[in-house]
């Protein structure tokens, strides 16, 4: 399975690698889909992580204790439903296919392939997708 | 085998008129043939639901006491039209705040008003011996104000481009979001469902022609402007922007479904409502041209990123571009819509409701637009 998490850093770990303590002690495979580090050392990254559950749940727990801030991340571009006007202009830009239009033309976003590039949030004209993280 | 106006009035007004959608009535000529569909089908309803700037609103406030004549208005910010009587005024739909970030705008306002939401007005003037006052500040919403018309000078635009970027960065156009080396491509049009792509010579569509305008009944009021002929055809059908319609409504009847105010990133502001013209089968031949498919109409590829001189890179049927994808020199460009193909659905489903159920007649037009038009353009003064 694939789950993507936020992992946030100070100034007292910038340093560290999230992404080696995952490879080599739970044989996992880590992937920074997005990056930010401010001026102060602080920041977060978007990290999707692959592997079988009991062993993301043991890796992430591990970083944590690593003095590293974890969040799981779900639903994390958000469709406000009410607001959108089904016009598709959020479709093809973007990257990984997951915003797809049905038989019906109506407009579909696949929360799990979301890498949160947040392409498609300047896309809409109505502000209907935010992106949650 | 003809019918008039009046036979199938008659018809709808006994609920007994037999409608279809553009989309119906394909497989439904397929199966019963031409000849007997055109002597059973009265109606074909059309529908599409897209941004267009060329929109905007009159409305008249009523007279305060004493009364003003406002000059200088503004509505939840936004400056609108004070060069008409003392308390009417237009707003253009593309009209900003101050603040351009804000995103909100003239469609947006019209878009509240529909919604049955309270507006600021604060609006001033000069004192004059017949109108004393110099400014108001209060609220309206739109059962508080006289009339309140919807008025697009431009709408319905016949078919409309493809529009792709070669450039190396990602630009911001009315055409959505474009990313660089030709990544995506947008188009806007209902295709097969699209009004003028029904009726491409507007045999039945004229003045007077009685729509669906945003949940109301509406009128087409006048050819819209940038209206042409002169676009190379194929199947039939214009392969690009030709004829246009301008159309008006009460906003008061509007349903805010059909009702978007659009902040179009790097662009403006514009405003989407949906648009539902119904077609009276009067001949065979009317009929035929509404067995239009997406695979029989065309748009052409240009590159937005050129500033200008943008030629035909390619051209592409309906039924392509829904696809979700289509290649170019070997490339594949993914596609996506900017106009609503779920809300022309909604459109032309909720029109033909109105009809089958005796709510709504057809007018014939008092006046047929032009049959050659062409445009002109804008050049600087020779110095
Ligand atoms: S945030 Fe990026 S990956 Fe997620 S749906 Fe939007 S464009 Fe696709
Ligand atoms: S761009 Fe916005 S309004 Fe259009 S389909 Fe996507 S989410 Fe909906």
């Amino acid at each position: 399975m694939e789950r993507k998490f936020k992992v946030t850093y100070n100034e007292s770990n910038v340093q560290g690698s999230v992404a080696y303590v995952l490879v080599k002690e739970f044989d996992l495979t880590p992937n920074v889909l997005k990056a930010n580090i401010t001026g102060d050392g602080c920041g977060f990254m978007v990290l999707s992580v692959s592997g079988d559950e009991e062993t993301i749940n043991k890796g992430m727990a591990r970083v944590e204790e690593c003095g590293y801030n974890v969040e799981p991340m779900v639903n994390h571009i958000h469709k406000e439903e009410a607001k959108c006007w089904e016009c598709g202009a959020c479709v093809a830009v973007c990257p990984t296919k997951s915003i797809t239009v049905d038989k019906d033309f109506h407009i579909i976003v696949d929360y799990n392939t979301c890498i949160a590039c947040g392409s498609c949030v300047d896309a809409c004209s109505v502000k209907a997708l935010r992106l949650v993280i | 085998m003809s019918k008039t106006y009046e036979e199938i009035n008659e018809k709808i007004r006994s609920k007994k008129a037999v409608v279809y959608t553009a989309e119906e009535i394909i497989d439904v000529v397929k199966k019963k043939g031409i000849e007997k569909a055109a002597e059973e089908v009265d109606v074909v309803t059309t529908g599409t639901f897209g941004a267009m700037c060329s929109s905007g609103a009159f409305l008249n406030f009523g007279h305060a006491s004493p009364p003003i004549r406002m000059t200088d208005i503004r509505l939840n910010d936004v400056p609108v039209d004070g060069g008409l009587a003392a308390v009417d005024t237009f707003i253009g739909a593309t009209s900003l705040t101050e603040d351009p970030k804000k995103g909100y705008g003239g469609a947006h306002v019209i878009e509240d008003l529909i919604a049955g939401k309270p507006v600021h007005l604060h609006a001033w003037g000069p004192g004059t011996d017949c109108y004393v006052r110099k400014d108001i500040d209060t609220h309206i919403t739109l059962d508080d104000i006289n009339e309140a018309y919807l008025y697009n000078p431009r709408n319905c635009y016949q078919n409309y481009g493809i529009a792709t970027n070669t450039s190396g960065r990602t630009i911001y156009t009315y055409m959505g979001k474009l990313l660089p080396r030709m990544k995506n491509a947008t188009y806007s049009s209902a295709g097969q469902l699209s009004p003028l792509l029904n009726d491409p010579h507007l045999e039945t569509i004229g003045m007077g022609t009685h729509i669906f305008l945003a949940g109301g009944e509406g009128y087409v009021c006048w050819q819209g402007t940038q209206f042409k002929t002169n676009v190379e055809e194929v199947n039939g059908v214009p392969i690009g922007g030709a004829r246009t319609l301008a159309l008006i409504g009460d906003m008061k009847q509007m349903d805010p479904k059909f009702v978007h105010g659009l902040d179009i990133t790097g662009y403006g502001i514009s405003l989407a409502i949906g648009v539902g013209i119904p077609i009276p089968i009067l001949n065979k031949d009317i009929l035929q041209r509404c067995c239009i498919t997406d695979e029989q109409i065309y748009a052409q590829l240009t590159d937005y990123s050129l500033n200008t001189g943008r030629k035909e890179m390619a051209r592409y049927n309906y039924a392509q571009l829904r696809s979700g994808s289509i290649e170019y020199e070997g490339k594949k460009i993914r596609t996506s819509s900017l106009s609503s193909l779920s809300g022309a659905r909604k459109v032309a489903g909720e029109l033909k409701s109105w009809i089958e159920n005796g709510e709504f007649e057809l007018i014939k037009p008092v006046l047929q637009f032009p049959k050659k038009a062409k445009l002109k353009t804008l050049t600087e003064d020779w110095l």
